[in-house]
């Protein structure tokens, strides 16, 4: 009997399905490797099975016995367990209360044994103990510890409450190659024990490495099941692209100059690794990949939001220094965050606030001249064919597509030679995404140049002229003209060479 | 296990709140040559008691990232209720009796109410508890309009007088550590500084975010009651007004020992000095004997200084 079983699972945000009828089954002592393109409905899915999201329509069984969790803590009694992509450490708390939170060791008065607990986390980090590094121990912060670190406790938490069934969601992205074998054993470990793991990664390697079936998702449905040694790589890529081909038959096509509009050479951050390109004038530069490989990151950094460990940025064939979003920006760069919410609008603010603030900041204006910016801005309103019953009303009035167009405007506004745009299209409707490519296009043929990060993997291919595919913080390869294809990008997406253990 | 998590290089939070204690120690001892006799410390402490008394309560609060704006009207709620009940009463032993329970289910009452506001309804916890504040001194002015009204000479005396040579306002205070030092040992305490920390991370992980606000906002609407208690021992009557500096007054405590506003780090060692340091700054410009128009510009820069030494002391950590 399996014990998960997951069929049927459904489930919308707002307008959108994640799932459309999805069906899982996991077997005692099996490793099963969960993949598929941005948007297909694993994360969905697995939040599903954690008890943090849940589904509208269908049936989770657990031992066959049908289970519907109200939270978190529900699915955890129940025996799942559950690596979290973004972690669930608190910094501020040590090594061992971070592993042993919510089932500290308990005297027989109920209070916390601080003895018991220290000596389970020190067994604890004995299993890791060859790889975690120095600075690692029972007591030290979370904070203290780097990336991989972390990650490797974030696992021994996981692993602490002996959970029946694991979902390790990207846990081996900071990891190097010590790191994840070492994972893999613990992971061989709990087959052997007869407990169920779903694997998800971004790394066709460990897929076919720690795999034993494989199910492949698409557009919130399981597309494909096959044990590991019945499949290929290019079956695994082709299931994940579908027959869905040419359902953009209009490629864009534009047409960039020979100059350098910006340059990027050996640039590395918190989450970049060594990534450098060109960017010419009048063109659309893509930034795709699985969700989260860097993509977003390489856009703050362009924008000087992100502190550069390494490298430099050029635009227009002159340094970027001093670096920081003031300076960026009046050398002409915009960016538009892909975190509409906290990052773009100022929602009870009006409309022409929203409109004028990034002129307002460029400027360094200390009054407001709205008549004369009520002109400045009234092009960009029209290009843009933004709706809006008066300037003076909130923007949170407006829907999602139109407050999107709002915080583009605004930096049009500023007659921008280079745009950044961090997944612009996301949660918007199709006329809105139909007027932002169009003012893209015009945006080009006039010499301006856009970076473009979309999470929707068919648009990218279709609006981009090249696109780097990001894993790991890397751009694992560059894609254009006839190679810009879905199959091309997951193959590339998949497809990572690993770092090997650092001195 | 005292110096647990004292280990590699890491110093305790309340270390710059230890140093400002024992400088105006000195410095109170050289103003008011009494100042280390016993029954002058025993009269400092019955006078803090009432602030370390919310600082204690607001600490778990604001560990959880939370704060709590009504604790000071909680108190003056407390002792006006108390003493009217008392007082109605005719101020016979079961109407004392009866008069503190109701304080101590007062508070608790008003700490849940916080708490589920809070937690449940998911109001931002600022405007939240300044509201509820105004709507508990509101009831408290309607319960007693003015000052007044008199509790039984057996409630003050007892409050003044010592159980076996200790005072009990210093029993009261001891009690205070004691609760704290067993309630950091709970599994609750964990779960309240991961929720601190780490909201998300902690509810993903199974921590009951909203019991453990809500325990948080209890346990400080009961220390606020508990204060209560104390100024009607203190001054045998009630005064509808009596808390409302406390509220703010308690948060500087937490954040002068140490604890971040954040939520997570620090803890009611920090504050009960914080209390202290807060009381001893009144002292020292009183036995200065500054000129009142100077007063409160010399409490609120040595106030400003201490926070300072802790911001300097916080970055030498980080760096």
């Amino acid at each position: 009997m399996p014990i998960l079983q997951a069929s049927g699972v459904r489930k919308q945000f707002g307008g959108v399905v994640a799932l459309a009828g999805a069906q899982f089954t996991l077997e005692p002592g099996e490793v099963h490797a969960l993949i598929g393109s941005n948007g297909c409905g694993k994360s969905t899915l697995c939040k599903i099975i954690a008890g943090a999201v849940a589904a509208d329509a269908g049936r989770l069984l657990l031992d066959g016995r049908e289970v519907s969790f109200a939270g978190p803590r529900q699915a955890a009694a129940a025996g799942i367990g559950v690596f979290y992509q973004d972690l669930s450490l608190i910094p501020e708390m040590t090594v061992a209360e971070n592993i042993f939170l919510g089932r500290e060791p308990r005297a027989p008065s109920g209070l916390v044994n601080r003895v018991a607990l220290r000596e389970a986390a020190d067994a604890a980090l004995a299993q890791l103990r060859d790889v975690l590094g120095a600075g690692v121990s029972a007591d030290a912060r979370v904070a203290e510890l780097s990336a991989d670190q972390c990650q490797l406790v974030e696992a021994l938490k996981v692993l602490a409450a002996d959970p029946r069934v694991v979902i390790f969601d990207e846990a081996t992205a900071a990891l190097d190659r010590n790191q994840v074998a070492a994972l893999f054993e613990r992971i061989r470990a709990l087959k052997a024990q007869g407990r169920a793991v779903i694997f998800i990664t971004h790394r066709m390697d460990e897929v076919f490495e720690i795999g034993d079936r494989v199910t492949v998702m698409r557009n919130g449905a399981t597309v494909l099941t096959s044990p590991i040694g019945e499949t290929t790589r290019d079956a695994l890529v082709t299931a994940m692209v579908g027959d869905a081909v040419a359902a953009h038959a209009r490629r864009r096509r534009h047409a960039p100059g020979a100059a350098v509009a910006l340059q990027a050479t050996g640039l590395s951050a918190a989450k970049l690794e060594d990534v450098s390109f060109e960017l010419r004038r009048g063109e659309i530069l893509g930034l795709g990949g699985l969700h989260g490989q860097g993509q977003s990151d390489l856009l703050r950094a362009l924008f000087g939001a992100l502190p550069l460990r390494r490298g430099t940025v050029q635009v227009d064939g002159q340094p970027l220094n001093p670096y920081g979003p003031r300076a960026v920006m009046r050398r002409s760069v915009a960016y538009v965050s892909g975190d509409r919410a906290r990052f773009g609008v100022m929602a009870i603010r009006p409309i022409f606030e929203n409109l004028v603030i990034s002129l307002l900041a460029r400027d360094r204006r200390w009054t407001v001249a709205r008549r004369r910016l009520e002109g400045v801005i009234a092009p960009f309103i029209e290009r843009l064919k933004l709706k809006f019953s008066s300037l003076r009303a909130a923007v949170s009035e407006l829907s999602g597509g139109n407050q999107q167009k709002v915080v583009i405007g605004r930096w049009l506004a500023t007659r921008p030679g280079v745009l950044l745009l961090d997944d612009p299209t996301k949660g918007i409707d199709i006329q809105t995404k139909e007027d932002l490519y169009a003012t893209m296009d015009e945006l080009c043929s006039q010499g301006v140049s856009i970076v473009l990060h979309s999470s929707d993997d068919e648009e990218l291919l279709a609006v981009a002229d090249r696109v780097l595919v990001f894993n790991g913080g890397r751009v694992v390869a560059e894609l254009s003209g006839e190679q810009r294809t879905r199959f091309a990008l997951y193959q590339a997406a998949y497809a990572a060479a690993r770092p090997a253990a650092a001195a | 296990m005292a110096m647990r998590g004292l280990a590699a290089g890491q110093r305790p939070p309340y270390l710059m709140a230890v140093a400002v204690f024992v400088v105006l120690c000195v410095v109170n001892a050289i103003l008011q040559p009494t100042f280390l006799r016993f029954g002058v410390a025993a009269s400092n402490v019955a006078a803090f008691l009432p602030m370390i008394l919310v600082a204690v309560g607001q600490t778990y609060v604001v560990l959880a990232s939370d704060i709590d704006l009504s604790a000071g009207a909680i108190v003056s709620l407390v002792n006006v209720a108390v003493v009217s009940i008392i007082d109605g009463m005719g101020g016979t032993g079961p109407s004392i009796a009866l008069g503190l329970a109701t304080g101590l289910a007062l508070g608790l009452v008003c700490g849940l109410f916080n708490g589920m506001c809070v937690a449940v309804l998911r109001f931002q916890p600022i405007v939240t508890t300044f509201a509820t504040g105004i709507v508990f001194a509101g009831v408290a002015l309607w319960i007693l309009p003015e000052a007044g009204k008199q509790v039984p000479p057996a409630v003050y005396q007892a409050y003044a007088g010592a159980v076996l040579g200790v005072p009990t306002v210093v029993l009261i205070l001891l009690g205070a550590i004691a609760f704290a030092v067993f309630a950091g040992r709970t599994p609750f305490y964990h779960a309240l500084r991961a929720t601190g920390g780490n909201m998300q991370a902690a509810y993903q992980t199974g921590v009951p975010v909203g019991a453990v606000r809500i325990g948080a906002y209890t346990i400080s609407g009961l220390f606020a009651a508990l204060a209560g208690l104390a100024l009607v021992g203190e001054t045998a009557s009630g005064d509808p007004l009596i808390g409302g500096a406390l509220t703010l007054s308690s948060v500087t405590a937490v954040v002068l020992g140490g604890t971040a506003l954040k939520g997570c780090v620090g803890g009611v060692t920090g504050s009960i000095l914080g209390a202290f340091i807060l009381g001893l700054i009144n002292n020292v410009i009183f036995f200065a004997q500054l000129p009142f128009e100077w007063q409160g510009l010399i409490q609120g820069l040595i106030i400003l200084t201490a926070l300072a030494g802790g911001v300097v002391m916080a970055r030498g950590r980080q760096g």
